[in-house]
């Protein structure tokens, strides 16, 4: 034993104050509506940056099977373990999204027991009191979504000869030097050719724009990003990007519709 | 002028409540909504029935007290006005009127329109004030304060904590008043030095109360007899997001960097 075993109050390693715990910090901040708002908000936002550059992505639909093919093929194959960091970074986003959300709006009901016997508004548009369901239809497209392109379990395509019909993730093309690679173009322009698949999307696509309408202009808010002078510009950049995303995505449905993309 | 009422009546916390149908006439325009109930009560009285429950005090527009829901708006449909302020000359000869109190968690109801709004006072009993060592009074001119800041304070100031905000949200949410205490006191220097804790320990009592987070509807500043923007809640949010910051990166959440 040491000297100092006796000592009242013995030197050692320094003590531990109730500020020292990351744990309260994330309790603190994290639990509180205001920071789990901002999380949704930080998620929402990596989701509509996702979403845009998906829809610009797509516009490769208009270049041509090459183009978009040998587009499809990088993201795929040559991303490497980048690819599934990317989806995991997804993944995460929309659960946190989803989560966070639906259990903020599990407080708020909690909030309001009793409801009023006359329901008015003075100035709330339908797209910011309808988040949560214009969200969950989101959500279930996204997963729609998957099932049909990513997964190919929704859909194939009717074989030349009318027996059976082809998964979307046979369809093979072949790039000018000769390599084979999976058939986007074709997987497109098949699905978009079935009119309910496209009603789906097209019907989707307005209630992502209502989703986003809002969500955008809330998340510039909710960050602390607006002031009496941006509310103005952070509003029509929430219509503006909402609208870009539809309007592409739209433009590529209704193309093949109209036969103008074969 | 004659009016249908439909008043939300409850005889205590405890008791179950419902809208009872009342028929008032001879009512002028010149009247303000609390007189009118007063006229009401009156007659109720005369016939030997328990007149409505209602806050009021002031009468004038800026101590907050007279709350009440009117056809699905608070403090009815004039804007930047409180229901005193309200005149029966807004509405038209022979309408139906829906009279309800605040209906929040955090406000529960104590008697017919009465609610206990006693979760504003602890909210701002955790953090909606500035402690300053007392002593002689300082020179005024010894702490210049840009006059756009002394607005901006000021803006935020009117809050009179009514309840309104709360009341008219979808989620229940009181976040403006909460802004309006944080924004106020922020945007000053004296209030400055604590802000950091300030916006965490009145949030977390906000939420300890049981009202609803912001989905940034707009309802609140449409509401609020004192039109205190929401632009006071983007800089609560960014105050948060400064104090979670700083609590993260020094160990703490004090002011300044």
């Amino acid at each position: 034993m040491s000297a100092t075993s006796s000592a009242i109050n013995p030197k050692g390693p320094r003590t531990e104050t109730a500020t020292a715990n990351p744990i309260a910090w994330v309790c603190d901040y994290l639990c509180s509506s205001v920071g789990q708002k901002v999380l949704v908000a930080i998620t929402g936002t990596l989701l509509v940056t996702f979403v845009l550059f998906h829809m610009i992505g797509n516009l490769k639909m208009f270049a041509g099977p090459e183009s978009i093919n040998k587009y499809a093929y990088f993201l795929k194959h040559d991303l490497g373990a980048m690819i599934w960091i990317a989806r995991g970074g997804l993944l995460g986003c929309f659960l946190l999204h989803l989560t966070l959300a639906l259990w903020l709006k599990s407080r708020a009901t909690a909030a309001r027991p009793i409801g009023y016997a006359y329901g008015g508004n003075a100035q709330a548009t339908p797209a910011s009191k309808t988040m949560m369901q214009t969200g969950l239809v989101v959500g279930v497209f996204v997963l729609f979504h998957l099932a049909h392109y990513t997964f190919g379990t929704v859909h194939g395509v009717p074989s030349p000869d009318g027996k059976g019909e082809t998964n979307y993730l046979d369809l093979q093309y072949k790039m000018p030097d000769g390599k084979m690679v999976h058939n986007v173009y074709a997987m497109v322009v098949a699905g978009f050719s079935t009119p309910w698949i496209s009603l789906v999307y097209l019907l989707c696509q307005i209630v992502l724009f209502v989703h986003l309408s809002h969500g955008i202009q809330s998340a510039f808010q909710t960050l602390g990003l607006v002031n009496r002078r941006f509310v103005k510009v952070a509003r029509a950049l929430g219509v503006g990007i909402a609208g870009a995303i539809v309007a592409g995505n739209f433009a590529i449905v209704i193309a093949i519709w109209g036969g103008w993309v074969k | 002028m004659k009016f249908t009422l439909h008043i939300w009546r409850q005889p205590g916390p405890e008791a179950r409540g419902q809208m009872m149908t009342y028929r008032i006439d001879g009512i002028t325009g010149d009247m303000s909504f609390l007189e009118m109930i007063d006229v009401l009560n009156e007659r109720l009285i005369k016939d030997g029935i328990e007149p409505v429950a209602f806050d009021h005090d002031c009468r004038e527009g800026i101590c907050g007290s007279c709350s009440m829901m009117i056809n699905g708006l608070a403090h009815g449909p004039e804007r930047g006005a409180t229901t005193c302020q309200l005149h029966m000359r807004s509405f038209r000869d022979g309408d139906e009127i829906y009279i309800e109190p605040w209906r929040a968690k955090a406000f529960p109801v104590l008697r017919d329109l009465v609610v206990d709004r006693s979760a504003f006072d602890r909210i701002v009993q955790s953090g909606g004030y500035v402690n300053v060592n007392t002593g002689g009074a300082p020179d005024g001119n010894s702490l210049p304060i840009p006059k756009a800041d002394a607005d901006k304070a000021m803006d935020a100031a009117q809050c009179i904590g009514c309840g309104a905000c709360a009341a008219a949200c979808p989620n229940a949410s009181a976040m403006l008043f909460v802004a309006a205490k944080v924004g106020h006191l922020g945007s000053m220097p004296q209030g400055q030095a604590e802000q950091s804790a300030r916006v965490r320990t009145m949030i977390a009592t906000h939420d300890r109360e049981g009202f609803g987070h912001c989905t940034n509807i707009g309802e609140c500043e449409a509401a609020c007899p004192k039109e205190i923007s929401t632009e006071f809640i983007a800089g609560l949010n960014r105050d948060y997001i400064a104090s979670a910051v700083k609590s993260a990166v020094k160990g703490e959440a004090r002011g300044g960097f």
